[in-house]
């Protein structure tokens, strides 16, 4: 693991964070992509799990629930980078404290990289977001609109995808985080419709979203790949061949490692990445950490 | 280092050959094995073989449909009614890594019968899997089972049924749970039964099968959430969980990840992903 980098990392994205305000915040260095001299084919390839969460599920105990554990974890598999949400936001209302906790938790722990959480049906999330932006430095925020109960035609997600951009920041959206199948009966959570989300995306200029958690079918995935700003995760992408497929299918640098962890095993997701042999080694070092990379780095125009 | 070369997410080679992995649960076409009898059967076989290769699958089952309807492709039942030889061409290609099971017709039991002679007695299928949502799959509790079952006994097949304990309840009248197959399984005690995907949903899964010393849980066919490897060796003990990969379909790191991922010692991961299986066919590999 390149700790020097991300010891880097972390103190560029705290200058940042104390340097500027969400609307003054758009030039905050976050995450260095590394200079040319490290770039050639002996260097391991840089890893960043882009969908990690942290706290407590709220339905069980999971094996990897403490944030010491799954860094371990992390660190065991050879992840550079995570970048973590909380499990808490899913259905706290006192949003402040878990984004706060959330980032006490990840600024001790060098390898995570805090993404607030946002619920647009709670009065003045407005706050919220200069809050993650401004006070606490975070790169993106995470968004649970199924959880939270809106859909995305909703006005305030407009709004949100608005002043994420003019931030320079992304927005994740977790499509779904447990099987309909096997949810709570008194909690039960259909995955987000995104049809207007294409629509809503190319209406904002530089708009950056990265769904989470998504198994998406060919039909939308054929609108999906049309629509520049919107990224993957694979966490959730299914069969033997489903991640390359995904990757042929959308234009490059648009699918990023993530793992779901720690609801699902981290392994799961990494294993799947290249068992079936199909990615060449350029398109393995994009997934792998690359596209991620990048995606952070756009942070800076 | 070449990130084509690394060993993403896996144990070391070495380790996961010692495993012995045996697969309960491979999906190759699992609808169809294609009009023309085979085609999209081997296509589906050869795509997964990069993965049985990157996880050193020593061994795979897979269900054979074999003329009873289990399928919605009438040219493909019309054709193995008249040339049943088609069933066998996966094991003739693939012979040292290939095991078969067929899938019976619960609403058809006379047919089904007759099957187990051919396939079970006479032919080289080791078992039986009842679907859930294919042509004539009856619950596991209907009456039709019991005069199957028996036969299967008698033949010393592996009887696995297809479950789910689905939020909402089931999609249909002919899915089965956990519990359904822990009521027929109490009808034959010294038979073993396996509980494909342990419920989906395995928290009630597990404890619908607990007290069933007969009843064996497999692991495919759900995400890879975490805390289930764990919470079977607790309540059921590591020799009552049968490792599957549900290839292609699903993919080797859901998998197979559930159990190297798992907080649980190598003793008991080589129990479910080999041995535990092993055990269970020996009656039918001796015969």
């Amino acid at each position: 693991m390149n700790v020097n980098a991300i010891r880097f990392s972390r103190r560029k994205l705290l200058c940042g964070s104390v340097a500027t305000g969400v609307t003054a915040g758009t030039g905050a260095a976050l995450a260095p992509r590394p200079g040319k001299a490290e770039e050639d084919d002996s260097r391991r390839p840089r890893i960043i799990d882009t969908n990690v969460s942290l706290f407590q599920w709220p339905f069980r105990r999971l094996p990897l629930d403490n944030a010491d554990s799954l860094v371990a974890k992390l660190r065991s598999l050879g992840i550079d980078q995570a970048w973590a949400s909380s499990f808490e936001g899913l259905l706290h209302r006192d949003i402040a404290s878990v984004n706060r906790r959330l980032a006490e938790a990840c600024r001790s722990r060098l390898e995570l990289v805090p993404i607030g959480c946002i619920n647009l049906e709670l009065p003045d999330w407005e706050s919220d977001l200069h809050r993650c932006f401004g006070e606490h430095g975070m790169p993106g925020v995470r968004l649970h609109p199924n959880y939270h109960g809106y859909k995305l035609d909703d006005p305030r997600f407009v709004r949100l995808i608005e002043l994420a951009t003019k931030a320079g920041r992304f927005v994740q959206l977790a499509t779904v985080l447990e099987d309909t199948r096997t949810q709570h009966p008194l909690v039960r959570v259909a995955d987000v419709d995104l049809t207007p989300l294409p629509r809503i995306i190319s209406q904002v200029d530089g708009a950056r979203v990265q769904l989470l958690n998504h198994r998406p079918s060919a039909a939308t995935l054929k609108i999906f790949a049309k629509t520049d700003g919107l990224y993957f995760d694979t966490s959730r992408v299914e069969s033997t061949d489903g991640v390359p497929q995904l990757v042929a299918q959308l234009s490059s640098g648009r699918v990023l490692y993530g793992s779901h962890a720690p609801l699902l095993i981290p392994e799961a997701a990494l294993i799947r990445v290249n068992e079936a042999g199909l990615l060449d080694d350029a398109a393995l070092r994009g997934l792998l950490g690359e596209n991620a990379e990048a995606l952070m780095q756009a942070n800076r125009s | 280092m070449k990130p084509s070369t690394l060993r993403l997410g896996l144990p070391a080679k070495d380790r996961l050959r010692s495993y012995r992995i045996w697969d309960s649960y491979f999906t190759p076409s699992f609808a169809s094995p294609g009009s023309d009898g085979s085609s999209k059967l081997i296509a589906d076989i050869e795509r997964s073989l990069p993965a049985i290769e990157t996880g050193c699958i020593e061994k795979l089952c897979y269900f054979a449909h074999v003329g009873l309807g289990t399928t919605n492709d009438a040219q493909y039942e019309k054709l193995v009614r008249t040339r049943p030889d088609v069933v066998l061409k996966p094991l003739q290609r693939w012979p040292n890594l290939l095991l078969g099971m067929i899938q019976l017709n619960a609403s058809d039991v006379a047919a089904s019968l007759d099957a187990l002679n051919r396939w079970l007695r006479d032919g080289p299928m080791l078992g039986v899997y009842f679907a859930s949502g294919s042509p004539g799959a009856l619950p596991c509790t209907h009456p039709n089972m019991r005069p199957l079952v028996q036969r299967i006994i008698e033949l010393k097949g592996v009887i696995m049924q297809h479950t789910w304990f689905k939020t909402g309840g089931k999609d249909g009248p002919n899915e089965s749970t956990p519990a359904e197959l822990a009521e027929l399984a109490a009808n034959y005690p010294q038979h073993k039964f396996i509980c494909a995907h342990a419920g989906g949903e395995w928290q009630r899964g597990i404890r619908a099968i607990r007290d069933s010393s007969n009843v064996l849980i497999e692991t495919s066919g759900f995400d890879a959430t975490a805390g289930f490897i764990e919470m079977a060796v607790r309540e059921l003990g590591p020799e009552r969980i049968l490792f599957g990969s549900h290839l292609p379909s699903r993919s080797l790191g859901t998998e197979l990840g559930k159990v190297v991922g798992a907080e649980i010692s190598e003793h008991d991961k080589r129990l479910i992903l080999g041995e535990n299986y092993r055990q269970l066919l020996r009656p039918m590999l001796k015969s």
